[in-house]
């Protein structure tokens, strides 16, 4: 009973697997292969591969400023939101203040607010500060759920750190200051880390607030892919090869995070 | 260093909580401000197509049209419950079958959750264009399989036709996000004590009966939580029916969010077009306190405040 049910169990599992990874692999194929290949009646598992899409969209369609844009705006939105919101979670972790937990829902809620609902009236508001197609327009959008997951996540990190750590550096002669950025901060940098490069995936993936914000200069990899797609003669394998740029990194550096990765994305509410 | 010194000046004085007005400034810019923009618009008859429309208050014309007037936007909204009730359901059963599964007979279990990981790291946007490949009629790689199992007919590809879309759509999604699921179930279940689960044994309770009557009681805000955030994840689902179908055809998956982004940014008109945005937030804003409520607050305390700490 016991093994047909582990067997049983290996069988779904590798299942789950592979319907998980197949339609990636096949992407990370089509990237390499020929038109003739991609688009043969009956699917080519094996081919030779060719490296002509890469170029030909990167470089002869111009899509490289797009990467540029996409790492622009999510070490920006990334910096911006540490820089105001590991202070704010230190605040919330040690002092005690009127409305304090009210506050932190306040915080919740902009992490949550539906993007087609905010990029309306952003849309217009930035119109009139005319910051619309610039990288800023996008930064400041990403930092809308950007800033609250560090608020939430670091809230958490801080307060594993135990309060007889402070009193001990205060008692060395450390000013408050002093404490958090020399003592604080550097016990927290493995939830620092990971909580930085969550917040650059979620950046790097997010397509309403950059597809409506920017329309040419400024415009993100996953504003690029829409324009790819046409209803006759779509190239698919130039579609692929950007499809690859705009997601390999990501899952490497999810890679980085994994242990970290349940924690995030709960809002600090299960630990992974 | 001027920052450090006004950093130190304001945790020395007790008045730390001055160091939160930099994150809520940009939050009352970004999102404040806006929000209530917005508030302001929907009672406007703003357009950016017709140029006598700049913006006049019309008071609550544009509600009394969203509530009589526009059978379309009460369709989107009732094709969202159904594909919210659809997309949280079968993750929600798909992927905590799968983290019972890896719970109780997988050992050596990080080479899967890494692959596991991969469809949910990916931008929903790309998640939309892989499948667009996968499906197409005459070369998709899915769809060429499908057909030699007879699951579809010769001609019929499942993203222009307007029975068999939606289903496609929500299958789609569940390929993303039961992962997720299956993440946090299993770290919910991996967090249980072990003493009542030996316990149960010790009295001879079966393994269904251990399920029912231990592990789930014990989940249950875990499973609040995933259910609420996949929910309120799917309510304001937009980048990959956008590259899917763009809404279509007609209109057999457009989306909330989608007829939003219509009414706003391809008819222009922005005045009714914010009093469908006001919606979405209220729907989202209401389940965003039901989560807080549900998950952060028991017994009249913030967990939350506690949830990192061991």
């Amino acid at each position: 009973m016991s093994r047909a049910w582990t067997a049983f169990a290996v069988a779904v599992i590798l299942a789950g697997v592979l319907i998980a990874l197949t339609p990636y692999v096949w992407i990370l194929m089509t990237s390499f292969k020929t038109r003739l290949d991609a688009l043969a009646d009956t699917p080519v598992w094996l081919f030779t591969p060719t490296f002509e899409h890469y170029p030909d969209v990167f470089l002869e369609k111009n899509y490289l400023p797009l990467v540029w844009n996409s790492v622009l705006v999510a070490t920006l939105s990334t910096a911006l939101s540490l820089a105001l919101g590991v202070p704010a979670a230190y605040v919330f972790a040690r002092h005690e203040f009127p409305a304090k937990e009210d506050l932190f829902f306040f915080f919740l809620t902009t992490r949550m607010a539906p993007p087609i609902s905010v990029v309306v009236p952003m849309f217009l508001l930035f119109t009139t500060f005319r910051i619309t197609d610039t990288p800023l327009a996008v930064i400041l959008a990403h930092s809308t759920f950007n800033l609250s997951l560090v608020v939430w996540m670091m809230r958490g990190f801080f307060a594993e750190i135990p309060r007889e750590i402070d009193e001990a550096a205060m008692m060395d002669g450390h000013s408050r200051a002093g404490m958090f950025v020399r003592i604080l901060v550097p016990l927290a940098a493995p939830g620092l880390a990971a909580t930085a490069v969550l917040c650059f995936i979620l950046s790097w993936n997010e397509f309403l607030y950059a597809f409506v914000l920017v329309a040419f200069e400024g415009r993100t990899l996953t504003v690029g892919i829409p324009g790819l797609i046409t209803p006759h003669g779509t190239l698919w394998g130039q579609v692929a090869a950007v499809a690859v740029v705009a997601t390999l990194p990501i899952i490497l550096f999810s890679l980085l995070v994994q242990r970290h990765l349940v924690r995030g994305l709960t809002f600090g509410a299960v630990k992974g | 260093m001027p920052m450090r010194r006004i950093l130190g000046g304001l945790l020395d004085r007790g008045v730390a909580p001055l160091l939160l007005i930099p994150s809520v400034v940009l939050l009352v810019f970004i999102l404040v401000g806006p929000f209530f923009y917005m508030v302001w618009t929907s009672f406007t008859d703003l357009s950016f197509a017709l140029p006598d429309r700049t913006g006049s208050f019309l008071g609550l014309d544009n509600y009394r049209r969203l509530m009589r007037d526009d059978p379309i936007f009460w369709g989107s909204f009732r094709l969202t419950l159904k594909f919210v009730i659809a997309v949280v359901s079968i993750e929600f059963v798909l992927g905590f079958a799968l983290a019972l599964l890896l719970f109780h007979f997988i050992e050596h279990r990080r080479l899967v959750l890494t692959a596991l990981m991969v469809p949910m790291m990916l931008a929903p946007v790309a998640v939309g264009l892989i499948w667009k490949l996968l499906l197409q009629g005459d070369f998709g790689m899915v769809s060429y399989y499908l057909r030699e199992v007879g699951l579809l007919d010769l001609r019929s590809a499942l993203l222009s036709n307007a029975g068999a879309v939606m289903p496609t759509v929500v299958a789609i999604d569940v390929w993303q996000w039961t992962p997720f699921v299956t993440l946090v179930m299993l770290a919910g279940l991996m967090s249980l004590p072990r003493e009542p689960t030996e316990a149960a044994i010790m009295d001879g309770a079966s393994a269904l009966q251990r399920f029912r009557d231990v592990t789930l009681p014990l989940l249950r805000p875990i499973i609040a939580l995933v259910l609420l955030l996949r929910g309120i994840d799917a309510f304001k689902e937009f980048d990959k029916v956008f590259i899917l179908t763009g809404g279509g055809p007609g209109t057999a998956t457009e989306l909330l969010s989608i007829y939003t982004y219509r009414v706003n940014f391809k008819s222009w008109d922005l005045g009714y077009g914010s009093t469908c945005a006001f919606m979405v937030y209220l729907v989202v804003l209401i389940l965003c306190a039901v989560f807080y409520k549900a998950v952060y607050w028991s017994e009249g305390r913030p967990t939350g405040a506690r949830a990192g700490a061991p």
